[in-house]
C-alpha cells in the first residue's frame, strides 16, 4: 500500500536503510491526498515492531562535543598514515584485545569493554550550525539559523517519554541550556531546563526550586488557585506554541517545588568528594556527575555542553593534549565506570559526539578543520553491545571504508534504547507530518 | 496518492537539439519545446549536459556538488562552473568517465543508471531521453561549449502566482535567456522544489497541484544557478469583494485588504483601546503604559487620540532607548575585548541618531564608513567587534543587516537558493579591503588606508578582491577614496532594491510579529514576501520620505492592520502568514524584566549604570542578569535577528512564579503594594491599580470580584494584595504582547 518509490530525480541522498528523506515526505504526503493519518502510522507501526524496543526507564547523557572533535586523534588513529595526516599522537592497546586508541584517552582505553566506537559515522555539512542541527535532530537543516529547525533528540524523548519520575523535568541540558536543543515545532513544553550555573563552582545552586522563605505552601496553593481563576486570555492567541508550554511548565513547576526531589537530586555537594575528585574538578566532570544524579532520580536526557570548545582550528595538538583530551577522558571513564559500579549501566546510555570530525589533513597551523566525511561517535552502556570498534575508515579516515553510518543510524540507536519508535510522526506549523527520523536505522552490531 | 507520485506519468519533451545553433545567432529567438530530435543534432555540453546533472541531483550540495566532491568526483554547486565540470567529467581520472566509442560503458553512464556501485544509487533510466541526451554528446566526441558560448543570466517562470483551489493543476513553463540574448524553454531540465508541500507540490516536469491545504506555497524553479519563483494561493474561503468594517484609506490597510480578499480571509475586529495602548508603548517605548497614561487614554473621546498617543511616545526619550537597545544587537555593540568605553559611545551615538530622528541612510554610513578613534567615531565598535575575521564578517553582516541578503554562503560557492556567487562576495568584500586598523587602543582608530590592508584572497581570481556593486559594476576608486562611501551611496541611492525593503520588513517583523519575508533578513527570490505590493509600497514609501524612520514608523503603528484584535475568529483562526489578526509574541527578556518593575514599583539596579537605568537602558550585553539570561537576553555575537531566541521554559516560570528575586518585588517597601496600602485605598481601588499597573486594564467585575473576595478572606492584606500582583504577573496576559 506504501508507495515508496520516488523519481530518482533531485537531490536525495540515500543512507544505510535504502530510503531517502523524499521518500518519506512521499509517505507523509499520502495522509494528504486520502489516506488518512492514522492509516499511514498503523502501517509504519507494524513495519517498525522488528526493531522496537519498549523499555521504559531507560535514560540517556549525551556528551555534546561541540566544535567537532577529531576522530583521527582520538579514536581512529593512522599511524601508517603519510606525516601529515597521522598527526603527533600515539595508539595504545585497551583491555579489549586487538583495539587501540589514543594515548592521551589512557582512563578510557583501561575499560574499553565498556565502550563501543562507531568510527564511521558520516555525513556531508561542514558548517558548525548546520551539521550541529544535523547531529542532533537527524534532519539536515536548510538554513544556518539560531535555534533547531527540527526537534532536538532530547526534546523527542520528553514528548514521548517524558521524566522517570515525577518532580523533575524530563529533559536537562548541563550546565547551560544549548541553542540546538529546543523542541522547534514540538512546541515549547519540550525545550529542556537548564541550571545555568556551573556544578563545579562552591556556589552551585540550581535556582527556584524551592519555596521562597515568604511563601508556605498553604499560600502557594491560594495563589494558584487564584491564578487560575485570572489567567484566561484565550490561548489561541499565540501562534508559536509558547503558551502550551508555559502552562505545562506551571504544572511541572508546582510538583518541583512542593517536593525536594529536584532540589535533592540536583545538589551534588551530597557527592563524596572522593567520587567527585574522580570525575574531574571542572565543568565537564562534574556536569557528568551531575547527570549521573539526575538519571538516578528520574530525568529522561541530559545533554551535556562542557569542557571547552572542539573547534580546534590551530594547535591542534596541544590543545587536545594539554586540555580537552584529559579532561573528556576522566569524565567518561568515571560516569561509565560508575554506572556500572550502580548497576544502573544498561539502563542509561553516555554517548559522546559532535557535530563532525577533524580533517585529517593538518593544514599549516597545525590545526585540523571542518571534516564531516568521517567522524567517531562513541556509545556505552543502554544495554548496547559494548568492547566494539564498529566500521572502518580508508587509509587516512577521511571517508568511511565499510559500514558509513548516517545521522539517522546514529540517532536510531539510541532511540531504540529509549523504545521510541523512530517512525513515529510528528507535525510541524505547516501541518507537515514529518516522523522522529527521516531516515536512518539502529546500528547492528550495538543491538 | 501524493501529487509528487501522480505526476511522474507526464513527460515533457522539452529539450531542443537545435539549441545550439540558434544560441549563437544574433536575434533572440524562442524555440518550440515539442522540437525534440534529441541526437542528431550536436549536443552542447554548457546548455544540454550540465543541466542534467543538475536535475538529477548529481551536483547537489549532499553529493557531488560538495565542496570536497563525492568519491575523488567533484562537480560545482549546482552547476555554476560550467568549464570546471567539464574537465571533472572529460579530464580528469585520465578520461574514465567517458568512452566515445561506447557511449554506454562510459563510467558516467554507467554510474548514473546503477550498473556499477553508485553510492548515489541509480539516477537515469536507459532508454530516457537524458540518457539519450548523454550519450549523443559522448559519441560525439564530448565536446565542449564553445568559450564563448552564451550563458544563461536569467531564468522567467510563467505563470508568476495563481489563485488556485485544492486539486487544481497548472503547468509552469521556464524560459531561460542567455548572454547573447537568445532565449529558449527549459521546462525539462529545470530543477523544482516546494517550500509547502501539504499547500502544493510539484513534480519534476513543472507540474503543480495544490493538495488540499489553504495558504500559499512557493514553487522555487532552478536552472543553471538561476532562479526563479511561482507563488500558489490557495485561499481560506471563497474570495471577497470587499472586507466589512475596516477602513482601507491608508495604504498598508488597503493592500493588506486586498491580500485578505484574494485568500478569503476576514480579519479579526479592532482590537479595544486598552489593548492598543498597551502594544503601542511596548511596541514603540519597550515599555508599560502607567495606570496615568492608561487612565487618560481610556476616558479621552477625541478621535485622532491614537496619532496624539503615537506621537507622544515618539517624542519620548523612551522610543530612542528602545530602539538603540534593538538595533545595538544586531550591530554587535558589546563590551567585549575591553571596548567597554567604545560600548557606551556607540550605544548613546545610536540613541542620539535615533532621537534626532536623523536619516536613515546617514545612520548606515555611520557604521559602514566609519572612521577614526572611538571616541568621535564610536561606531568604529562595529569592526572592532568583527576584527576576528575582519573582512568576512564585515562583509557578511553588511549584506544580511543592510541589505537582507544572506550572502556568505556565496564565500565559498554559489549560493543554493539565489542567483549570487562568489563573484558577488567578493565584489562586496572588495569595498572592505582597504580598512586600515592601528596598533593601539582599545579598540584601536580605524581608516581608510591608500591600499589594500587585509590579505584575503578571491579564490576567483586569486587576488585581493575588487570592489563590485551587487549586480553592478566593478569601481574604480583612488588611494584617497574611501570606497566605503561609495558603496553607502550605492545603497541608499533611491533605486536600490534591497535597502529600503529590508529595513521597512525589519520593521514589519517588529510591529507585527513576523516579516513580510520571514525571516525578515533572509529577502531572495525564492523566499518571497507574503504581500509583495505592501513590502514595495513601504519601500518606496520611506525612499521618498528621505528615509525617515518616524514617519515610516508612524504609518505602521498607525494602521488598522495594527489594531486588529488578537484573538483569531473561525474564518481567520489558520492564518499564520497575513496578518488577518495581531499575532501576539511574548515580551522581549529587556521589556519583560522592566516590565516587573513597573508593575511591582520596583527598581533594579546595574552596576556602573545610573540609579533609574532599567534593562532597556543597557548599553550592552555584559550586564549579569539571570532574569535576562533566562528569557533570551542575546549575547550580541552575531548580525542576525534570530540572535534573539524564542520559546518558553521551565526556569522562565521558576523564575517568574517561585523565585526570591520575584518575591522581594512584590514585597519591597517602596514597592506598589506597600505604597497603596499607604495611600489607605479600599481594596477595590487597590486591585484596580494593581490591574492598570500590570495589565494596563481595568479588572471585569468578575475579577474584581474574585479579587476582592481574595484579599477579604486572607489572614493577611499585604500578603494578600501581593498574591493578587503575583497572579497578575504570571498571567499570559502579562507575559505577552497582544
Amino acid at each position: 500500500m506504501l508507495e515508496l518509490t520516488s523519481n530518482s530525480a533531485n537531490n536525495t541522498v540515500r543512507t544505510c536503510d535504502g530510503l531517502s528523506r523524499r521518500n518519506f515526505l512521499s509517505i507523509g504526503s499520502l495522509a494528504v491526498g486520502g489516506l488518512t493519518l492514522a492509516d499511514v502510522l498503523r502501517a509504519k507501526a507494524s513495519a517498525a515492531e522488528s526493531t522496537g524496543s519498549s523499555l521504559g526507564d531507560t535514560a540517556v547523557i549525551l556528551l555534546w562535543l561541540a566544535g567537532g572533535p577529531s576522530h583521527i586523534d582520538m579514536y581512529d588513529l593512522k599511524p601508517n598514515a603519510p606525516a601529515e595526516f597521522r598527526g603527533e599522537f600515539h595508539e595504545i592497546s585497551t583491555n579489549v584485545p586487538g583495539i587501540r586508541i589514543s594515548e592521551h584517552l589512557p582512563l578510557q582505553a583501561a575499560i574499553m569493554d565498556k565502550l563501543s566506537v562507531v568510527r564511521s559515522a558520516t555525513h556531508t555539512n561542514a558548517g558548525h550550525g548546520m551539521g550541529a542541527q544535523w547531529m542532533l535532530t537527524g534532519y539536515q537543516p536548510t538554513i544556518e539559523v539560531n535555534d533547531n529547525i527540527y526537534p532536538s533528540v532530547g526534546s523527542v524523548a520528553s514528548k514521548l517519554r517524558g521524566p522517570n519520575a515525577p518532580g523533575l523535568p524530563a529533559y536537562v541540558n548541563l550546565p547551560n541550556k544549548h541553542n540546538l536543543g529546543k523542541a522547534a515545532y514540538l512546541g515549547a513544553s519540550y525545550n529542556p531546563f537548564a541550571p545555568e550555573s556551573d556544578p563545579n563552582s562552591d556556589g552551585f545552586n540550581v535556582r527556584n526550586l524551592k519555596l521562597p522563605g515568604r511563601v508556605s505552601v498553604d499560600r502557594l496553593g491560594r495563589r494558584r488557585e487564584l491564578l487560575n481563576s485570572v489567567d484566561t486570555i484565550r490561548r489561541d492567541i499565540d501562534t508559536r506554541g509558547d503558551i502550551a508550554g508555559i502552562d505545562k511548565f506551571y504544572r511541572d513547576a508546582l510538583e518541583m517545588v512542593t517536593s525536594d526531589k529536584a532540589l535533592r537530586a540536583f545538589d551534588i555537594h551530597r557527592e563524596d568528594p572522593r567520587l567527585r575528585e574522580k570525575y574531574g574538578r571542572n565543568d565537564l566532570g562534574q556536569s557528568c556527575l551531575l547527570a549521573r544524579r539526575l538519571v538516578e532520580a528520574g530525568v529522561t536526557f541530559v545533554t551535556i555542553q562542557a569542557g571547552g570548545g572542539w573547534d580546534t582550528h590551530g594547535d591542534n595538538f596541544a590543545q587536545l593534549k594539554n586540555n580537552l583530551l584529559p579532561k573528556y577522558d576522566r569524565a567518561v571513564a568515571s560516569l561509565a565506570a560508575d554506572l556500572a559500579d550502580r548497576g544502573i549501566d544498561r539502563k542509561v546510555l553516555i554517548m559522546t559526539m559532535g557535530e563532525f570530525g577533524r580533517t585529517p589533513r593538518i593544514n599549516p597551523t597545525a590545526g585540523r578543520d571542518h571534516w564531516p566525511g568521517a567522524m567517531s561517535v562513541l556509545y556505552s552502556g543502554g544495554g548496547l553491545k559494548m568492547g566494539q570498534m564498529i566500521g572502518t575508515t580508508d587509509s587516512k579516515a577521511e571517508y568511511p571504508a565499510t559500514k558509513p553510518y548516517s545521522p539517522g543510524c546514529v540517532l536510531s540507536t539510541m532511540y531504540h534504547v529509549l523504545g521510541i519508535d523512530r517512525t513515529h510522526v510528528f507535525h510541524d506549523q505547516a501541518n507537515r507530518p514529518l516522523p522522529v527520523l527521516s531516515e536512518g536505522r539502529p546500528i547492528e552490531e550495538l543491538i | 496518492m501524493d501529487c509528487r507520485i501522480l505526476f511522474s506519468g507526464a513527460t515533457f519533451l522539452a529539450l531542443s537539439a537545435c539549441t545550439s545553433q540558434i544560441l549563437h545567432a544574433a536575434e533572440p529567438a524562442t524555440i518550440d519545446p515539442n522540437s525534440v530530435v534529441a541526437g542528431l543534432q550536436k549536443v552542447d555540453f554548457g546548455t544540454q549536459v550540465q543541466p542534467l546533472l543538475t536535475r538529477f541531483g548529481c551536483n547537489a550540495g549532499g553529493c557531488h556538488g560538495k565542496a570536497s566532491g563525492q568519491n575523488g568526483f567533484k562537480l560545482s554547486l549546482f552547476g555554476f562552473d560550467t568549464s570546471f565540470d567539464y574537465e571533472a567529467i572529460v579530464e580528469e581520472a585520465r578520461g574514465r568517465r567517458i568512452f566515445g566509442s561506447a557511449a554506454d560503458n562510459s563510467l558516467l553512464i554507467l554510474k548514473a543508471t546503477g550498473k556499477v556501485p553508485h553510492g548515489g544509487g541509480k539516477r537515469l533510466d536507459p532508454g530516457s531521453e537524458p540518457y539519450e541526451i548523454l550519450c549523443s554528446w559522448i559519441t560525439q566526441g564530448a565536446p565542449a561549449s564553445a568559450p564563448d558560448a552564451p550563458r544563461v543570466v536569467k531564468i522567467s517562470i510563467e505563470p508568476r502566482e495563481l489563485v488556485m483551489q485544492p486539486g487544481a493543476k497548472t503547468q509552469l513553463k521556464i524560459v531561460a535567456q542567455y548572454s547573447n540574448g537568445a532565449t529558449r524553454d527549459v521546462t525539462g531540465q529545470t530543477q523544482y522544489d516546494s517550500n509547502m508541500g501539504p499547500v502544493a507540490g510539484v513534480s519534476p516536469e513543472g507540474w503543480v497541484e495544490c493538495c488540499g491545504q489553504s495558504g500559499e506555497a512557493a514553487i522555487m524553479a532552478r536552472y543553471m544557478g538561476q532562479v526563479a519563483v511561482f507563488r500558489a494561493l490557495v485561499p481560506h474561503g471563497q474570495s471577497l469583494a470587499a472586507i466589512p468594517n475596516f477602513n482601507t484609506d491608508h495604504y498598508i490597510d488597503r493592500l493588506c485588504a486586498e491580500k485578505w480578499k484574494k485568500l478569503g480571509l476576514l480579519p479579526s475586529p479592532l482590537a479595544d483601546d486598552a489593548t492598543i495602548i498597551r502594544r503601542t508603548t511596548v511596541d514603540l517605548c519597550g515599555r508599560l503604559p502607567t495606570p496615568d497614561e492608561v487612565r487618560a487614554y481610556l476616558t479621552n473621546s477625541s478621535p485622532d487620540k491614537r496619532e496624539k498617543l503615537v506621537d507622544r511616545l515618539l517624542a519620548s526619550p523612551d522610543y530612542p532607548a528602545f530602539f538603540a537597545m534593538r538595533w545595538g544587537t544586531i550591530l554587535r555593540n558589546s563590551q567585549l575585548a575591553g571596548s567597554d568605553r567604545a560600548a557606551y559611545a556607540f550605544h548613546n551615538w545610536i540613541k542620539d541618531f535615533i532621537a534626532r530622528n536623523k536619516p536613515y541612510d546617514e545612520f548606515v554610513r555611520g557604521i559602514v564608513a566609519a572612521a577614526g578613534e572611538w571616541q568621535d567615531a564610536p561606531a568604529i565598535n562595529w569592526y572592532w567587534q568583527m576584527r576576528d575575521d575582519q573582512l568576512h564578517q564585515v562583509t557578511a553582516d553588511t549584506a544580511q543587516v543592510f541589505l537582507g541578503i544572506r550572502l556568505q554562503c556565496a564565500r565559498c560557492h554559489h549560493h543554493p537558493y539565489e542567483r549570487w556567487g562568489q563573484e558577488d562576495y567578493y565584489g562586496l568584500a572588495g569595498f572592505f579591503t582597504r580598512l586600515g586598523r592601528k596598533s593601539f587602543g582599545e579598540p584601536p582608530p580605524y581608516f581608510s588606508a591608500p591600499r589594500v590592508t587585509l590579505g584575503d584572497i578571491n579564490p576567483l581570481t586569486k587576488k585581493s578582491p575588487e570592489p563590485k556593486y551587487l549586480d553592478g559594476e566593478y569601481p574604480k576608486f583612488s588611494s584617497e577614496q574611501d570606497p566605503r562611501h561609495a558603496l553607502v551611496d550605492w545603497m541608499s541611492a533611491p533605486e536600490n532594491p534591497f535597502f529600503s525593503t529590508v529595513l521597512v520588513n525589519r520593521l514589519w517583523g517588529h510591529f507585527f510579529g513576523r516579516g513580510l519575508v520571514d525571516q525578515v533578513d533572509d529577502m531572495r527570490e525564492t523566499n518571497p514576501p507574503t504581500n509583495p505590493e505592501l513590502l514595495d509600497a513601504m519601500a518606496k514609501d520611506f525612499a521618498q520620505h528621505k528615509f525617515d524612520m518616524k514617519h515610516i514608523l508612524r504609518q505602521m503603528a498607525l494602521s488598522q492592520a495594527y489594531a486588529l484584535s488578537s484573538l483569531p475568529t473561525e474564518q481567520n483562526h489558520s492564518d499564520t502568514q497575513n496578518f488577518a489578526r495581531f499575532y501576539s509574541r511574548r515580551l522581549i527578556a529587556e521589556v519583560l524584566h522592566d516590565a516587573v518593575d513597573q508593575a511591582a514599583g520596583t527598581k533594579s539596579t546595574f552596576g556602573g549604570m545610573a540609579s533609574d537605568a532599567r534593562a532597556i537602558d543597557l548599553p550592552h550585553e555584559g550586564f549579569g542578569s539571570y532574569f535576562l539570561e533566562t528569557f533570551d537576553r542575546p549575547k550580541r555575537v552575531t548580525g542576525c535577528e534570530c540572535e534573539r531566541s524564542a520559546g518558553a521554559t521551565l526556569a522562565q516560570v521558576l523564575l517568574l512564579s517561585n523565585s526570591d528575586e520575584i518575591e522581594n518585588k512584590l514585597a519591597n517597601g517602596e514597592g506598589r503594594v506597600a505604597r497603596l496600602i499607604k495611600e489607605k485605598l479600599t481594596d477595590e481601588q487597590a486591585i484596580e491599580e494593581l490591574y492598570l499597573a500590570a495589565l494596563g486594564r481595568l479588572p471585569t467585575p468578575e475579577e474584581l470580584g474574585k479579587s476582592v473576595i481574595y484579599v477579604a478572606g486572607g489572614p493577611n492584606r499585604q500578603q494578600s494584595l501581593e498574591d493578587v500582583l503575583w497572579s497578575l504577573l504570571n498571567s499570559k496576559e502579562f507575559l505577552f504582547n497582544h
